[in-house]
């Protein structure tokens, strides 16, 4: 036997022993810190944590005595809260039963965030002038949150919904805790070494002051700013700011929002992508209509009529011309062809044979064969030739007889 | 930047330009059509781009040598 049996406690009587030790120790202690988790039950007990720094402690104010607190709790208030401090056994958890409340100034956290945003601000990290445009088309989006819970899915799931085409690199990281800010600098710096960034959402879902702060801190602050990427920051808090948000490029409300603040709507995009073609059709299809009407009115202008009309004008006066000349040049072939008839008719007229047709004989000497003109040749020749139209005899001068001259 | 996104934003701005060019007119028939098949073929590009593109996801880790790789889910 490991334990002697006989001495062992019940949870519930060591818990009701710490209660006694708790309640003795602490009948009257006066806690100054934070209050954060505020929640005002139906029942009128308030339920909340005080918090410095490095350490919370569970409280509870029960109604009677949160009637008489002159004012209204609230996350961030600096307070002062006089009680005893008790356990609540059913949990085994200890806690401050607080019986009055007093203000105590701006809480620390507050301070801080204010200090730290002021410096920051005159750093000129949160200038316009450092903002950087987030792209129209992301086409691969890193997004530096918490592996689990809702922020990741809502922000996921809206990219791809939206934007089908996104390529996604999830940087997991702790968003409370300690370890939170070194872990979310130590992702913003590892993704200068991916390539192809367009976009980076950092941030978690909604929680209370110091669940959020992380993102009040500066280390974080300046890895946004330092990004070489856009930032869009969506810590989970509708209307408190973040350190992260007022330097980063935008800022998202929720995680869902963040989503659709990175990315168009592809259906958006598609539309105007259709629109945009319609467009270059239409201005095509207007711009041939045009050339065609111009090239219509110029073929119809009065100055091309002019032009024209000349030119019907020189073709007609052409016409008119050719066919001028042409019988002008019939005339003169015709008046041609008829001379040159006379003249083969003359020629023809002209024709030995047919002059010996008539009657008429050729003479000429029988052996020289030279033409005997007169009497006084045909004596010397005295053997003549004598040529009839169908052939030649020949004959013998017997007599010469002048033929008298008349007067 | 991511190559992807460069060539989609710049199809889309040339597309846009030549848009507005032709809407204030007054360009030759010829630059008018060498102007509409630009765009014919930008906003082709910028369809397939968007019609093709299938998202993943993949998420950061550190590997045994302590440097950071990519690592394809199917978480979502």
């Amino acid at each position: 036997m490991l334990f002697d049996d006989t001495q062992h406690l019940t949870v519930s009587e060591v818990n009701e022993q710490v209660r006694t030790l708790l309640e003795e120790s602490f009948a009257e202690v006066c806690v100054l810190g934070e209050v954060s988790n505020f929640k005002s039950h139906s029942s009128g007990h308030w339920y909340f944590t005080l918090k410095d720094a490095n350490s919370q402690l569970r409280s509870v104010c029960f109604r009677s005595d949160a009637r008489r607190v002159g004012f209204d709790l609230e996350d961030g208030m600096q307070v002062l809260a006089r009680g005893r401090l008790t356990v609540y056994e059913a949990y085994g958890q200890y806690q401050l039963v607080v019986s009055a409340i007093e203000e105590w100034g701006a809480g620390q956290l507050e301070a801080a965030f204010r200090a730290l945003k002021e410096r920051l601000e005159k750093d000129g990290l949160f200038d316009a002038s450092h903002k950087r445009e987030l792209p129209a088309y992301p086409f691969k989006i890193a997004v530096v949150t918490s592996p689990t819970g809702a922020a990741v899915r809502d922000i996921v799931s809206t990219l791809r919904r939206r934007w089908p085409a996104v390529d996604i690199v999830l940087c997991p990281v702790r968003v409370q805790g300690d370890q939170a800010a070194p872990e979310i600098v130590r992702a913003l710096e590892s993704l200068r070494d991916v390539a192809g960034i367009d976009l980076i959402i950092v941030g978690r879902g909604g929680g209370s002051l110091e669940d959020l702060w992380a993102f009040n801190q500066e280390i974080v602050a300046r890895a946004i700013f330092d990004c070489p990427a856009p930032v869009i920051s969506a810590v989970g808090h509708e209307t408190d700011f973040t350190i992260a948000d007022f330097v980063a490029d935008a800022r998202a409300a929720t995680p869902t929002m963040a989503g659709e603040m990175a990315v168009p709507a592809a259906d958006e995009v598609r539309a105007a992508l259709q629109q945009t073609m319609g467009r270059l059709t239409h201005f095509v299809s207007s711009t041939l209509e045009l050339h065609q009407r111009r090239l219509h009115a110029l073929l119809a202008s009065y100055a091309l009529g002019r032009v024209r009309g000349r030119i019907e004008n020189y073709m007609q006066a052409h016409d008119f011309a050719m066919e001028n000349l042409k019988r002008r040049i019939g005339d003169v072939i015709r008046k041609r062809r008829g001379s040159v008839d006379e003249i083969v008719a003359r020629l023809q007229g002209m024709d030995v044979k047919t002059i010996l047709k008539r009657g008429y004989t050729l003479c000429s000497d029988a052996r020289s064969g030279a033409m005997i003109r007169k009497v006084a040749d045909a004596v010397r020749a005295g053997n003549l030739q004598v040529t009839f139209h169908d052939g030649h005899v020949l004959a013998e001068v017997k007599e010469k007889i002048h033929e008298r001259k008349e007067r | 930047m991511s190559e992807k996104k460069d060539n989609f934003e710049q199809s889309m701005k040339r597309l846009e330009k030549i848009v507005e060019e032709l809407d204030k007119g007054d360009f030759s028939l010829e630059d008018s059509l060498q102007k509409f098949e630009e765009g014919l073929k930008l906003g082709k590009t910028c369809r397939e781009m968007l019609d093709k593109a299938e998202s993943r996801v993949r998420k950061l880790v550190e590997n045994e040598e302590g440097s950071l790789c990519e690592e394809e889910t199917d978480e979502f």
